[in-house]
C-alpha cells in the first residue's frame, strides 16, 4: 500500500539516521522546543484524543484549548460550517474553567514529555490575571499563550486584540504576574497588525503567535438563514494561509521577538513558507481534523527538507526570504 | 404489511451478526478500498468498502469519519454510520443519502478507489442484556445504524421495527431486516401512504406501545421524530436510546463542534454519543 500503511501511522516516524544530523530545535522566547511544531489552541483537545494516533513527544510543544476562570458553555449548534478550503467555527471557547482544567486535563498532559503551552482567555483583564495566578501554582507549565481575541466586557465587548492600548495593558498586567514565557496571540481582524504587535512587544511579551481565525459568515441560500447559530464565526484552514503569511511577514519586520506562525498549515512546505516569512515556530490547527497525523507529518517533512537542502539548523530558515 | 407493487432493489443480507461489547479497538485511520458502490433508490446509495480493522472492531451504532477522495479542498470529513460489517471478509457497508456535494461525490466513486477512514468511532447502542421485547424505530436513513443492532438479538428476543419514509420509493432496505425480524414485527409507514401504513412513524410507535410493553426502544432519524419517540418511551417508562447527528470536524472528541445538551452537561456526539440515553438528552 504505497507509502501510507494500511493502518496506523502513515507518516512512518522516521528514525532515519541519515537525517539525524539536522538540528530542528528552536527557542521561542524562552520556550525551548525540540522541533518548531506545535498545535493550534482549540484544535487538539487536551491532547489525549490525538495520543491515540501518535506519541505527543514527537512535537515541539502542545498548546491546550483556551481556558478561562469560570466554566464557559460556548455557543449553540450548529457551531461549524465547511467553506471553500476552510471552515467556520463558533465554538465560543467552551471549557470547564481553570480548576477542572488543571485537575482533569493538565495532570495528564504534563506527563507526556512535551512542553505544554496553556492558552488563556478572559472577558476582562482581571479574568486573564486570575487564570494566570492560578496556573502559576502548577509547576509543569512551560509557557502561556494569551488569546486576546476575546471580547472585552469592560470595553463594550470589543476584542482586546483590536485595540493597541487594550492589548498593551492586558499583556503588561499578565507580564507582571509571571516569569514564564508569555506568548500573545493576535487576531487578524484589525487594520494594522504591526501596531498591535509592537504594543504587546513593548508590554513585555516574549513571543507573538498569529493568526487567530478570520471573522466570516456562511449563508444557506435555500433556508435564507445563516449556517451558524451564532451567525458569524472564525474562518480557519488553507483558505486563510495567504492572509496569515502576509501578517507574519509584516510583523516580523516590525518586532524583535520571535513569532509562532499559524493559519492553514497542512504540510511541511506550508510550515517552511511561514518560517521564511519570519516565524520561528509553527502551529497546526484545522489540518488536525482532516488528518490526525498532520502535525508529526510536518515534523518529518521539515527534517527531510533540511536534509535535502543541506540545512544543519532549522533556525537558519527564519526570515530567510530572499 | 408492505405494498407488494413496490419493487425494491436487493440488499445483500447475511452479514455477520455484530457483537455488542466494549472490548473492541478504538478509532484508527484506515485506508478503505471501494468494492461496490451504487444507488438503491433515488438519492439513496450503498457503498461497500474493504476496511479490515474497522470491520473487526465496529459495534452497532458506531460510525466512520470519511475523507472525500479527490475533493481535498473540502477539508472536513463526513460521518456515516456503519450499516453492516463483516469481520471475516474485512468489509463494511455504509448506506447514504445524497444531500450535498460530499455525498453526491461519494456516489461517483468507482470500485478500487482508496478512501481515508477513521473508525470505528463513538458509543454504540447499549440494549439491556435481558431484553425480551425491543422496538427499533428508523426514520429515513435512520435505519442505517439499526440494522447491525437488529443482528445482535437472539431468537429469545422479540424484535419489532418501525421503519418510516416519505414515500415507497424511498423506503429501502427493509428486506435485510427480515433476516432478523419476522414479518408481523415489521411495521412500515409512509407519509404519503404509498406503502405500509399511511402515517408518521411516531403514530405507529404510539399504537405499538399501547398494545404491549417493550424493554428497550432504539431510534435514529430526524431529530423531531427521535424527540417524539423519546417522549412516548418516557410516558411508557421504557428505556430508550437515540442516535443524534451533529456537524463534526475532528470526529474524535477534540474540537467540541458536535455538542449535545444533556442532564450531565454538554456531551460530544462523536465520542460520548452518537447514541445517548433518551432521558438524558435535553431537547
Ligand atoms: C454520527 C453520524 C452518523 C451519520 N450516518 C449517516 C448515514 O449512515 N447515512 C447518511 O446518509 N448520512 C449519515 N449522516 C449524515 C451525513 O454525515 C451527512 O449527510 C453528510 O455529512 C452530508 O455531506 P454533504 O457534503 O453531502 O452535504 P453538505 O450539506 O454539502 O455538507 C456540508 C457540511 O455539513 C455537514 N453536514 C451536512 N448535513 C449533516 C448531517 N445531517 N449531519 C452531520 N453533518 C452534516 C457535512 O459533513 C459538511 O461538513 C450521519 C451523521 C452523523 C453525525
Ligand atoms: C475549532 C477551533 C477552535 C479554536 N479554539 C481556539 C481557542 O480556544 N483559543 C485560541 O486562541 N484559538 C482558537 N482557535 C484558533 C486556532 O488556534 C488557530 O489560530 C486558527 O484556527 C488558525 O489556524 P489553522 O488555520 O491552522 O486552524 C480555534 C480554531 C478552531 C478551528
Ligand atoms: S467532532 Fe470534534 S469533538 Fe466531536
Amino acid at each position: 500500500m504505497s507509502k501510507r500503511g494500511l493502518l496506523g501511522d502513515p507518516t512512518g516516524h522516521s528514525d532515519d539516521h541519515s537525517l539525524g544530523s539536522v538540528d530542528l530545535s528552536v527557542n521561542l522566547g524562552g520556550l525551548q522546543m525540540r522541533n518548531p511544531v506545535t498545535v493550534a489552541s482549540g484544535t487538539f483537545g487536551n491532547g489525549k484524543q490525538y495520543a491515540e494516533f501518535f506519541s505527543l513527544d514527537r512535537l515541539g510543544a502542545i498548546t491546550t484549548k483556551g481556558v478561562s476562570l469560570e466554566p464557559w458553555i460556548g455557543n449553540d449548534n450548529p457551531r461549524i460550517a465547511e467553506t471553500a478550503s476552510g471552515m467556520l467555527n463558533s465554538i465560543g471557547l467552551q471549557n470547564p474553567g481553570v480548576e477542572t482544567f488543571i485537575s482533569e486535563d493538565l495532570s495528564w498532559l504534563t506527563n507526556q514529555d512535551v512542553p505544554v503551552i496553556v492558552n488563556v482567555s478572559g472577558h476582562s483583564a482581571s479574568e486573564y490575571l486570575a487564570v494566570i495566578e492560578r496556573l502559576e501554582a502548577v509547576e509543569t507549565i512551560a509557557a502561556y499563550e494569551l488569546n486576546i481575541s476575546c471580547p472585552n466586557i469592560d470595553c463594550g465587548g470589543m476584542s482586546f486584540g483590536t485595540d493597541h492600548q487594550a492589548a498593551f495593558s492586558v499583556t503588561q498586567l499578565c507580564r507582571q504576574k509571571t516569569g514564564r514565557p508569555l506568548i500573545v496571540k493576535l487576531t487578524p481582524n484589525v487594520t494594522d497588525i504591526g501596531e498591535i504587535a509592537k504594543a504587546v512587544e513593548a508590554a513585555g511579551a516574549n513571543a507573538i503567535s498569529l493568526i487567530n481565525t478570520v471573522l466570516g459568515m456562511a449563508i444557506d441560500s435555500r433556508r435564507r438563514k445563516p449556517v451558524l447559530a451564532r451567525k458569524v464565526g472564525g474562518l480557519s484552514g488553507p483558505a486563510i494561509k495567504p492572509i496569515a503569511l502576509r501578517m507574519v511577514y509584516e510583523v516580523h519586520q516590525q518586532v524583535q521577538i520571535p513569532l509562532l506562525g499559524m493559519g492553514g498549515i497542512c504540510s511541511a512546505e506550508d510550515a517552511i513558507e511561514f518560517m521564511l516569512a519570519g516565524a520561528t515556530a509553527v502551529a497546526i490547527g484545522t489540518a488536525n481534523f482532516t488528518n490526525p497525523y498532520s502535525a508529526p507529518a510536518v515534523v518529518d517533512g521539515l527534517r527531510e527538507y533540511c536534509a535535502e537542502q543541506g540545512i544543519s539548523r532549522i533556525t537558519e530558515l527564519t526570515g530567510a526570504l530572499q | 404489511m408492505v405494498n407488494a407493487e413496490v419493487t425494491y432493489r436487493a440488499c445483500d443480507s447475511e452479514y455477520n451478526r455484530l457483537e455488542l461489547g466494549s472490548d473492541a479497538g478504538g478509532p484508527k485511520q484506515e485506508i478503505g478500498i471501494v468494492i461496490d458502490n451504487g444507488f438503491m433508490a433515488q438519492t439513496i446509495a450503498k457503498i461497500r468498502l474493504s476496511a479490515p480493522y474497522i470491520a473487526q472492531n465496529t459495534r452497532p451504532g458506531q460510525f466512520v469519519h470519511l475523507r472525500l477522495p479527490g475533493l481535498e479542498a473540502h477539508i472536513l470529513r463526513r460521518p456515516f454510520s456503519v450499516y453492516a460489517a463483516d469481520a471475516r471478509n474485512g468489509e463494511i457497508q455504509l448506506l447514504y443519502q445524497t444531500v450535498g456535494l460530499g455525498t453526491e461525490h461519494l456516489s461517483t466513486l468507482p470500485n478500487g478507489t482508496h478512501v481515508d477512514l477513521i473508525g470505528p468511532i463513538g458509543r454504540g447502542w447499549q440494549p439491556p442484556r435481558d431484553a425480551k421485547r425491543v422496538l427499533l424505530v428508523g426514520g429515513g436513513l435512520g435505519v442505517a445504524p439499526l440494522y447491525s443492532l437488529a443482528s445482535t438479538f437472539t431468537t429469545e428476543t422479540e424484535v419489532h421495527l418501525v421503519m418510516g419514509a416519505q414515500s415507497a420509493d424511498r423506503l429501502i432496505c427493509w428486506k435485510p431486516f427480515s433476516t432478523y425480524i419476522t414479518e408481523p414485527c415489521l411495521h412500515i409507514t409512509t407519509d404519503d401512504g404509498s406503502a405500509g401504513q399511511h402515517c408518521f412513524t411516531t403514530k405507529a410507535v404510539k399504537d405499538l406501545l399501547e398494545i404491549g410493553a417493550f424493554d428497550y426502544i432504539a431510534t435514529c432519524g430526524p431529530e423531531p421524530m427521535q424527540k417524539s419517540v423519546a417522549a412516548l418511551a418516557a410516558e411508557h417508562q421504557t428505556f430508550c436510546e437515540v442516535s443524534l447527528e451533529r456537524r463534526m470536524a475532528c470526529g474524535i472528541g477534540a474540537c467540541l463542534s458536535c455538542v449535545v445538551n444533556t442532564t450531565s452537561g454538554l456531551q460530544r456526539a462523536c465520542v460520548d454519543g452518537p447514541v445517548f440515553n433518551a432521558q438524558e438528552v435535553i431537547w
